[in-house]
């Protein structure tokens, strides 16, 4: 809770402070809409749904573009196979799948440029292999979860507990619902609100250092500029237990943000962490407008959850 | 060079093995060993994150009622769609397919909830590329 009580205050403050900050220089444009002070204009509500996958499947292999037919194949079979009305598979994979289709909200169609996955580099489309390191990481954290699943909430991940979604960024990767963001910007400022687990962003444009390296963060700490008309903004200083597929918390994140039309932001990220993959891998995942309003997600106040699981397991313990 | 039939197929495998993934690990919840299929008349309905929880009254076969707590997924998504607190109101009466908490407490999870007619509850929302979703590709 103080993690989120701090948080808030920051975000707050961060408001407060945007109002009397200077804006960078304007960069040149291309026509699309700018804020008054001068910023290429990314403010709106975005959604990134889209049933394409993150990495490509091997069944894909070499196969890096769908034509048009194999596109609109593909979102037939996938709304098929992944309706979670479907109810084949065993009990456990049964109750995996946790409700019916219509609580989820994932989109309905594969990426504009139809590619066979969200990651574009390395080109084989999958995230690059884990180093020894983190392959120990990720073993000790199995390790730890096969020891005491469910002792304390400290045990469960941090979604369960109602702080990070693993998806929701930075960077921001789609999910099964709430998929929605809202960019606001004041001069010097852009605030990314996130509408799962409910986080504002608020990354500073005034060229000011990142926090000391003592300083970490959930989200990590994050600064931007403007290359042209691209927002770019570096995260560093994550948590031990911010975890990306695999990251480890000197994760160098830089995202870009680009209006190339009104409706659509084409964002694309880098992960460079050399103690976690054995090469940086970069993702393309457009964001489109969408209609509001974004609701807000008071997860821990409902998280009934938290509860029902730990007595679960205090229930099977004897 | 792949044609597109093999294309298609590799397709197949791909999406049956994407996972669903809820806010939960729901097997951490519930127990897989425990189905249930309760037929209940809604009380409340809490409209809360991260889950919504239908509170209903199951009449058994003796006459005592009980009162379950079923679990469904983030209200966000249904409120985007126009669902709103009226559209499932007190009284209606729902057929519960899931399963039940591990704690042996009268919880379980909405698997699927339909109402006695074999209608699934919110079968009209659009968006979810379901079947019976108008905006769902046509087969």
């Amino acid at each position: 809770m103080m993690h989120r009580f701090a948080r808030t205050t920051m975000i707050v403050a961060g408001v407060l402070l945007a109002g009397s900050t200077l804006a960078g220089q304007a960069p040149a444009g291309r026509g699309l809409a700018r804020t008054p002070w001068g910023d290429p204009d990314l403010q709106g509500l975005w959604t990134n749904a889209t049933i394409t996958p993150f990495e490509r499947p091997a069944s894909l292999s070499g196969k890096e573009v769908l034509t048009e037919r194999e596109a609109a194949e593909y979102e037939k079979e996938a709304l098929e196979t992944r309706n979670a009305d479907n109810r084949g598979g065993g009990t456990d994979a049964d109750l995996g799948r946790a409700y019916n289709q219509f609580w989820y909200d994932r989109g309905t169609k594969v990426v504009g440029t139809r590619r066979t996955s969200l990651v574009v580099d390395p080109p084989d489309g999958r995230v690059p292999p884990l180093t020894p390191d983190a392959q120990q990481r990720a073993a000790a954290r199995a390790e730890a979860r096969r020891r005491s699943p469910a002792d304390g909430p400290e045990d469960r991940s941090l979604a369960e507990r109602c702080i990070l979604w693993p998806t929701a960024g930075p960077p921001m990767i789609p999910g099964g619902y709430n998929n929605n963001y809202q960019i606001l910007q004041a001069p010097g400022y852009v605030v990314i609100l996130t509408e799962m687990i409910h986080d504002a962003r608020i990354i500073p444009l005034d060229g000011r250092p990142h926090a000391p390296s003592g300083i970490r963060q959930w989200m990590g700490d994050s600064r931007g500029r403007w290359d042209g008309h691209t927002l770019v903004v570096t995260t560093t200083n994550f948590t031990d237990k911010t975890n990306i597929r695999g990251s480890g918390p000197n994760m160098r994140l830089v995202e870009r943000f680009t209006r190339v039309d009104a409706d659509t932001i084409d964002y694309q990220f880098t992960v460079d962490d050399p103690a976690s993959f054995t090469r940086s891998g970069t993702a393309a995942i457009p964001m489109t407008k969408t209609e509001g309003p974004i609701f807000e997600y008071a997860c821990h106040e409902g998280n009934y959850g938290m509860t029902n699981l730990l007595r679960g397991a205090r229930a099977q313990e004897k | 060079m792949r044609t597109l039939i093999s294309v298609l197929a590799a397709l197949s495998v791909v999406g049956a093995t994407v996972p669903v993934r809820a806010h939960h690990a729901f097997a951490a919840e519930f127990d897989a060993k425990k189905p249930i299929k309760l037929e209940g008349t809604v009380t409340r309905v809490e409209w809360i994150n991260p889950h919504a929880w239908i509170h209903i009254d199951v009449k058994r076969s003796d006459g005592t009622i009980e009162k379950w707590m079923i679990e469904g997924g983030t209200p966000n998504t249904l409120f985007r769609r126009g669902v709103n607190k009226n559209s499932l109101p007190v009284g209606t009466v729902i057929i519960v397919d899931g399963y039940q908490a591990k704690d042996g407490t009268l919880k379980g999870n909405g698997r699927d909830i339909t109402f006695p007619d074999g209608r699934k509850l919110f079968i009209g929302s659009t968006g979810t590329g379901a079947p019976g979703d108008p905006q769902a590709p046509p087969k």
